[in-house]
This record gives structure tokens, C-alpha cells and sequence, in this order.
């Protein structure tokens, strides 16, 4: 054992204190400024947003589903290293684990918030619909965000068990109690957490995939009201997207953490492979997107193809032009074409970064416009842009998550001690 | 600061019609000034209260005020006013308590005596004269809210006690096998003619009015379309309540099942479980369902939220910061606290054409029945399989 103590060495948080101070201090100012907004929130109740009747879901219900996709597409890149057992994947795998633990807690604040009756969020788990996707969807958060930790748990056990091993006193409960007091290192320990992460991680992966997220697609699918959402193929893309903006969320905070907190260099081929993955998204969620639009336009159904104008000569026309198409598909392959780039650390990260933006406005693209065109002929047209208060609010639960993400990145031994690949 | 009132030379009356009771005036003077020269006034006299001034002189001294007879009115009135003794006679009932019931009735009116004295001395006689008519009704004077005698005294009374809202809604339940409102055991349906509709919204007035909906909640709405190009334009209306479908996407999406459909058709909203989601706002394709935001009339009407309908039958009392429906989606509920109380919604009882039909759709014989099943009705959105229970004449 002692050879081994001397090889983990554990040394989690930022590398460079000033950075450190910078970082929380941004994240301070992000969350403070949510701080207020939900304030304002709270006392003004709805009317502090620009919702209206005729359309009731903005910019939370776009970040809530934006979130769940990021956390879906970080758990099936997680997938990849411990159920596929894909070479070199492993140095991601808990981070991509507990990327996905904090943006499906993230996703729910948006769904808390969006409440008209913020203090009956526990009903759904009282009352329930068997019809309703919405009450299957509760669900289905619960389970996967349980499965997410049990995965996590099984992945970082061994990790937690040698930290508390090496340090003492609070420390050492703290990751003896993280452990959930199981310190066995021995390979058979191993073995065993090994196995059940498997088996949780086949669990999960139709959990994610069908319920999760192709359920959250579906409970926008199902709504017959609004043609534009109302089609077998809108899951499917709901998938893919969250599978991209994953990915490329994956391989953003990769480097980052092992540039900033590890103080490592980056793997060039693990990066090359995420760099691939990302274009192999790209290309199926340009091309399914494409299909879609073509039916819609193709069946003349005058409410879709006056919901595709809206999206691409409307006001909004800009977050469709330049941050649907050009964040999130355009600028990123201009940037994963190059064997080299792909190599690239800070390429990758502003790839990362393109990607992760741009779906932000695949999200509101999807929620915002087909509200828009009025449901019956002779009622009025719906407009929509956020007020402060949604922004501000949007900005804190962000913050929030991010501050989360730190303070765990900062504790937690998220590579593993042996380097890369289990040993 | 007032009216202008009339002038005599060299005066100007004002008038300023506060506070009640009493009439201020402003007397002017104007002195003679050369013609075309600015006008300068003075004020002759600070407020002067004129007391009665109408009673006092008929009005005729007022200059500017048109005399209208008064005593030729009030000998007009009294002319056609029914001399009570003959009229009573004509009933079984004695005339001389009704008589004195009558006169005594406006002594109340005017203060002389007290609701619970005249209800004392008359209760015994009236319940003896009138027998059991008078013990099964409710006594208007005794009633939730606005009950003008004391509870003593209402206790003590030997007729129905009980509000008029609740011994209404017992009555209404009584078949009286026609399909009416009121029967019982019905599937409320609603039949729209849209030949008949003038497009005057007036359903939409009375809608908010009866249900007290805030802004940005209207249950019901017109829909105004116009076809065609000048000079050859048509231009149709179609009113649009909840359309109470038989198979609602509203309920299918609730997450917490606080929206179901009821034995007789109306789909329902439990305020109490609502969260606010708005799923089903996103699901209605008939755009039916509005989110209550909070706001309020107060700007417009003082103590505008203190008055609430009793949607579904429970009565919420005033409107109050987080307190539902506020955080919750509303929408038409055909009065449904109106049907069992025996009334049409308010929409069907105040269409000026009588274009909105309210009964039972399972009834073949109501009205409502046959004009749905006439080859003029078609339904909103046939295609979407909701099978609305709103049904529209062509």
C-alpha cells in the first residue's frame, strides 16, 4: 500500500490561487445578482416576467430544457467510458458524471421557478397523470438524478476511500462519509463498484435517453395544439442536440479542469476523439433538423410554415442565423476540420464554448416560437423577450450551478487518482 | 371645480356637485369692461352652501335648468299608481296584513323601524296567513352577506332560513323532465348561432364581470375574422368559451391531475391543487386557458379584488397576493356556479341576439340537443378529436 500512497496524489482545486478569487468572485456577482432577481421574483410573482397567456413559456422553460439536455448528453459521454469501456475515456467519465448531477439540479431550479405556485413543487409526487408527460417526466429527474449519483458513487468510491485514507480528522470523515464509509481499496472492492457501475450505467442509458430527455422532447411533441412541435422526429433531434451540447460541454470543462485544477496537459488524443464525436453531432443534428424543417415547409400546413417564418425572418431571426446555425453548427466545424486544431486545447475549449452558447438558442428556438402564431385564427399573435427579472434570475440559478460544479471540482476526486483508464 | 351652471349680467354661476347632500356655488361678477377687452372676474362670495336648493324653488329659479313640472310628474305617478286594497282583493291572501305589511315595509325603507321589529310582528301572522308557502321560502331579509336583520331574530323566524343562493340550488335540482337548466343528472352542452351573433361582445363583459377575472383573464373572447376584399367582404364572429371537450388535451397534460372532467361535461380546475405549469395553457388548441398573473383592476375600480365569483362553487373570498387562483390557469367554467343554482351562464343570459343556447346535450328533446345534432353545427377544431361540448350553428 504504501508504494501506491506515494503514486495518488490528490490535490484537488485550482492550481493558481489568484485565479481562484477571480473564479468566485465572478460566480459571486452571478449568483448575488440571481439573489436579487429572485427577490423580485418572489414578491412580484409572474408579473414579473414578459409571459403572457398566450405565451406561457419563456426563457426558464428554454434554460430547463437546455439544462436537461446538457445534463442527458454529459451522462451518455459518461456512458462511453463505463458501459461501452471506449478506450481513454475513463479520464472523463466522473466528470462528465457529476457535470450531469449539477445540470440536471440546475434544470429543476428552472423548473422551480417557472412554478405559478412555487410552493406546491412536491405535488406532482402527491397527485399524479398517467397521461401527462409532464408527471412522467418528475419521475423519470428523480430516478435518473439517482441514478446519476449512484454512478458517481461507484466511480469515484475507491478515489473518496484512499483520500480518506491519506488524511485525517474532518477531511477524513468528510470523504469516509462520501464513501459511505465502504474505504476498502482492494481490487475486489474494485471490481465490485466496477460492475454496479455498469449495471447502473445500463440502466440509465435508456433512462436518459427515452425518458429523460426523449420524454422531455415528447412532452413538447404530444402538444397537437402546436404543429410545429407536434411531430415523431422532434424527440429524436431533443436527443441528438443534448448529445452535442454534452459532448461539447464534456470537452470544455475537460481541458479547463485539467488546465486550471489539475495542472496536467491535456490528453491530444482524448481530445481528438471527444473533437470527433462533436462533429459526428453536428452533422446528424444539422441534417434531422433539416428534415424536419423540410416536412414542415413541405406539408403547407400554414401554421408551420408561418411558425419556420418567424423563426427565420422574425424579430428573433438573429438567434436562429447566428447563434443556432453559427454557434452551434457552423463556426464549431470550421473549427473541428483541422486534424491540428482538433489537438488543440484552447481551439477546443472556444469550440466547447461555441457549441454550448449556441444551443441556448436551439432551446429558445424550440419553446418561444411556436407560441407565437396563435393557436385559432382571430386570436392574437404572441411576442416574447425576457424581462430583467427572467435574465437575472437565469444568470443566478447559472451561477449557482457553477458554483456547485467549483466547490465540488475543488473537494471531489474527479480524475482518478491512477491517471487515466481503471487500472 | 365645477360646472358652469349659467349666467345672469355681469355673473357666472358655478356649481360644484360635492359633497353629497348639498350644492356649493360660485357667484362671479364681472364688471362692465369695454367690449372685446380680456374678461376679468371676481369672485363675490366665498363657497355658499345652498341647502335643498332643488326642493326649495322646483328647480324653476335655476337659470339654465329646464322646468319639467315636477308636480304634474308626481300627480302622474300618483295617477297610475294601483290603489293596494283593490289590488289585493283580487288575491286570496288578507288585505288588510298585506296592507300593513306594505306600509310597514316602508317604514323599514325609510329607517322608521328596524328589520328585526317588523319580521317580529309579522312573522306569526304571515306564517298562519300564508301557511306552509311561507315556511318553505327563504326570507329575502335573511341571506349570507347581506342579510339585513340580526341572527336572533332570523333564528326566531318560522320561514326556510337560509340564503337565497343556497335554497335556490335545492330548488334547481328538481327534473322537471324537459331537459332544462336545473334537472339535474345533465351533460351541459352549449349551442352557438352564428347567424345570430352581432359581434357586440357583450358575452365578453358579462363573462368578466360575473367571474370577476383580473386583466389578462378573459373566459370567454370574440373571434372576428374578415374575409374577402372590399366591396366584397364578409366578416364572421365567433365567440369562444371553453369548449368543455369531451376528450380535453388540457386534462390529459396536467401533471397533478388538478384539472378533470365532471359528471355533467364541465371540465373543471381544482385551484387548490393547481402548480402553475401552464402545461395545459401550452396544450389547449383553442387557446381557452389563462394564467392568473395577479394584477388588478385596482386602478380602475377601487377594492376591485375584494369581490370574487364562487367558480365551481367555492367561494375564496377576496383576492390576495399568492393566494389561488393567483399562480393558477383559469378558464370558463359555463357559470357552473350559476347552473346549480337553476341560472344560464352569464354570457347565454345577457346575448343581446340569443345566440348562445345552454341545456342538456343527452337530452334528445332540449334545445340544445336538436340544434346539435341539426346539419348547420359543426364544432371548433373537429379534426383534433376533442369533441368539444360547444357546438356551432353555420
Amino acid at each position: 500500500m504504501s508504494t501506491q500512497r506515494s503514486r495518488f496524489e490528490f490535490d484537488p482545486g485550482f492550481e493558481d490561487d489568484r485565479l481562484r478569487v477571480a473564479w468566485y468572485a465572478v460566480v459571486g456577482v452571478l449568483v448575488a445578482v440571481g439573489a436579487y432577481a429572485t427577490y423580485l421574483r418572489l414578491t412580484g410573482g409572474m408579473a414579473s416576467t414578459n409571459l403572457t397567456s398566450i405565451v406561457p413559456w419563456g426563457a426558464w422553460v428554454a434554460f430547463y430544457i437546455y439544462f436537461v439536455g446538457l445534463s442527458a448528453g454529459a451522462f451518455l459521454v459518461s456512458t462511453m467510458a463505463n458501459v461501452f469501456e471506449v478506450e481513454g475515456m475513463h479520464r472523463i467519465d466522473r466528470e462528465a458524471l457529476f457535470a450531469a448531477i449539477i445540470s440536471m439540479a440546475v434544470a429543476l431550479l428552472f423548473v422551480w421557478i417557472d412554478l405559478g405556485r412555487m410552493d406546491r413543487m412536491y405535488f406532482p409526487f402527491i397527485w399524479r397523470q398517467l397521461t401527462s408527460a409532464l408527471s412522467w417526466e418528475v419521475h423519470a429527474y428523480v430516478a435518473y438524478i439517482g441514478i446519476l449519483v449512484t454512478e458517481l458513487y461507484f466511480s469515484m468510491r475507491i478515489d473518496l476511500a484512499r483520500v480518506a485514507e491519506r488524511t485525517s480528522g474532518l477531511r477524513e470523515r468528510f470523504y469516509a462519509a462520501l464513501a459511505l464509509g465502504r474505504l476498502d481499496t482492494s481490487e475486489e472492492s474494485q471490481a465490485f463498484d466496477q460492475r454496479w457501475l455498469k449495471r447502473a450505467g445500463i440502466v440509465g442509458i435508456p433512462l436518459a435517453i427515452f425518458m429523460v430527455h426523449g420524454g422531455t422532447g415528447v412532452l413538447f411533441a404530444v402538444s397537437k395544439a402546436r404543429p410545429y412541435w407536434n411531430s415523431g422526429l422532434f424527440p429524436v433531434i431533443f436527443v441528438v442536440s443534448a448529445l452535442l451540447s454534452g459532448t461539447a460541454l464534456v470537452m470544455m470543462i475537460y481541458v479547463l479542469r485539467t488546465r486550471l485544477f489539475d495542472g496536467d496537459s491535456v490528453d491530444p488524443d482524448l481530445l481528438d476523439r471527444l473533437a470527433q464525436l462533436l462533429i459526428g453531432f453536428i452533422i446528424v443534428d444539422a441534417a434531422l433538423t433539416a428534415i424536419e424543417t423540410f416536412i414542415a415547409i413541405a406539408s403547407l400546413h400554414p401554421h408551420e410554415i408561418e411558425t419556420w417564418q418567424v423563426i427565420m425572418y422574425g424579430p428573433m431571426s438573429w438567434s436562429f442565423w447566428w447563434f443556432m446555425i453559427g454557434f452551434s453548427w457552423v463556426f464549431p466545424m470550421v473549427l473541428l476540420s483541422k486534424r491540428s486544431w482538433r489537438r488543440t486545447p484552447s481551439v477546443m475549449v472556444l469550440a466547447g464554448l461555441s457549441v454550448v452558447i449556441g444551443i441556448i438558442a436551439v432551446r429558445f428556438n424550440i419553446v418561444v416560437p411556436a407560441q407565437v402564431m396563435p393557436v385559432m385564427e382571430g386570436l392574437p399573435h404572441g411576442s416574447y423577450f425576457p424581462t430583467l427579472v427572467e435574465w437575472g434570475t437565469s444568470v443566478g440559478m447559472i451561477g449557482v450551478g457553477l458554483l456547485l460544479y467549483t466547490l465540488g471540482a475543488e473537494t471531489l476526486p474527479l480524475t482518478p487518482l491512477s491517471g487515466g483508464d481503471h487500472e | 371645480m365645477g360646472y358652469l351652471f349659467g349666467s345672469h349680467p355681469g355673473q357666472t354661476v358655478l356649481v360644484s356637485p360635492f359633497p353629497p347632500g348639498s350644492v356649493y356655488v360660485y357667484v362671479y361678477e364681472f364688471p362692465d369692461q369695454p367690449a372685446g377687452a380680456a374678461p376679468t372676474a371676481r369672485r363675490r362670495d366665498d363657497w355658499q352652501r345652498v341647502v335643498a336648493m332643488s326642493t326649495a324653488d322646483d328647480g324653476d329659479t335655476l337659470p339654465g335648468i329646464p322646468n319639467v313640472g315636477k308636480a304634474d310628474l308626481d300627480a302622474m305617478v300618483e295617477n297610475e299608481r294601483p290603489d293596494p286594497r283593490e289590488e289585493l282583493a283580487d288575491v286570496e291572501a288578507d288585505t288588510d296584513l298585506g296592507v300593513s305589511m306594505a306600509e310597514d315595509a316602508q317604514s323599514v325603507a325609510r329607517g322608521e323601524i328596524s328589520g328585526d321589529e317588523y319580521w317580529e310582528k309579522y312573522d306569526e301572522a304571515a306564517a298562519e296567513e300564508f301557511g306552509d308557502a311561507y315556511r318553505e321560502t327563504p326570507n329575502p331579509a335573511v341571506d349570507a352577506g347581506d342579510q339585513t336583520v340580526s341572527t336572533e331574530t332570523a333564528e326566531s323566524l318560522s320561514c326556510a332560513v337560509g340564503s337565497m343562493d343556497t335554497v335556490s340550488t335545492e330548488t334547481a335540482q328538481v327534473d322537471d323532465g324537459e331537459g332544462g337548466i336545473g334537472t339535474g343528472g345533465e351533460k351541459w352542452g352549449m349551442v352557438i348561432d352564428l347567424q345570430k351573433c352581432v359581434g357586440c361582445d357583450s358575452c365578453t363583459v358579462a363573462c368578466k364581470s360575473e367571474n370577476r377575472t383580473p386583466p389578462g383573464v378573459s373566459y370567454n373572447v370574440v373571434m372576428e375574422e374578415e374575409h374577402g376584399e372590399f366591396p366584397n367582404v364578409t366578416r364572421t364572429n365567433v365567440p369562444r368559451p371553453c369548449m368543455q371537450c369531451d376528450n380535453p388535451p388540457c386534462v390529459q397534460v396536467c401533471p397533478v391531475s388538478a384539472t378533470y372532467k365532471m359528471d355533467d361535461g364541465v371540465v373543471n380546475i381544482d385551484y387548490d391543487r393547481c402548480i402553475g405549469c401552464r402545461y395545459c395553457n401550452i396544450a389547449c388548441p383553442y387557446g381557452a386557458r389563462y394564467f392568473d398573473f395577479g394584477e388588478n383592476y385596482d386602478d380602475e375600480v377601487e377594492g376591485a379584488g375584494e369581490i370574487t365569483s364562487p367558480e365551481y362553487g367555492v367561494d375564496r373570498g377576496s383576492r390576495e397576493e399568492g393566494k389561488s387562483p393567483i399562480g393558477n390557469i383559469r378558464k370558463c367554467s359555463f357559470c357552473t356556479h350559476r347552473l346549480e343554482r337553476g341560472e344560464e351562464p352569464a354570457c347565454v343570459e345577457t346575448c343581446v341576439g340569443d345566440a348562445r343556447n345552454m341545456g342538456d346535450l343527452e337530452n334528445p328533446d332540449s334545445d340544445v340537443a336538436q340544434m346539435a345534432d341539426s346539419s348547420r353545427a359543426f364544432q371548433l377544431k373537429e379534426d383534433e378529436g376533442t369533441d368539444p361540448n360547444v357546438y356551432y350553428l353555420k
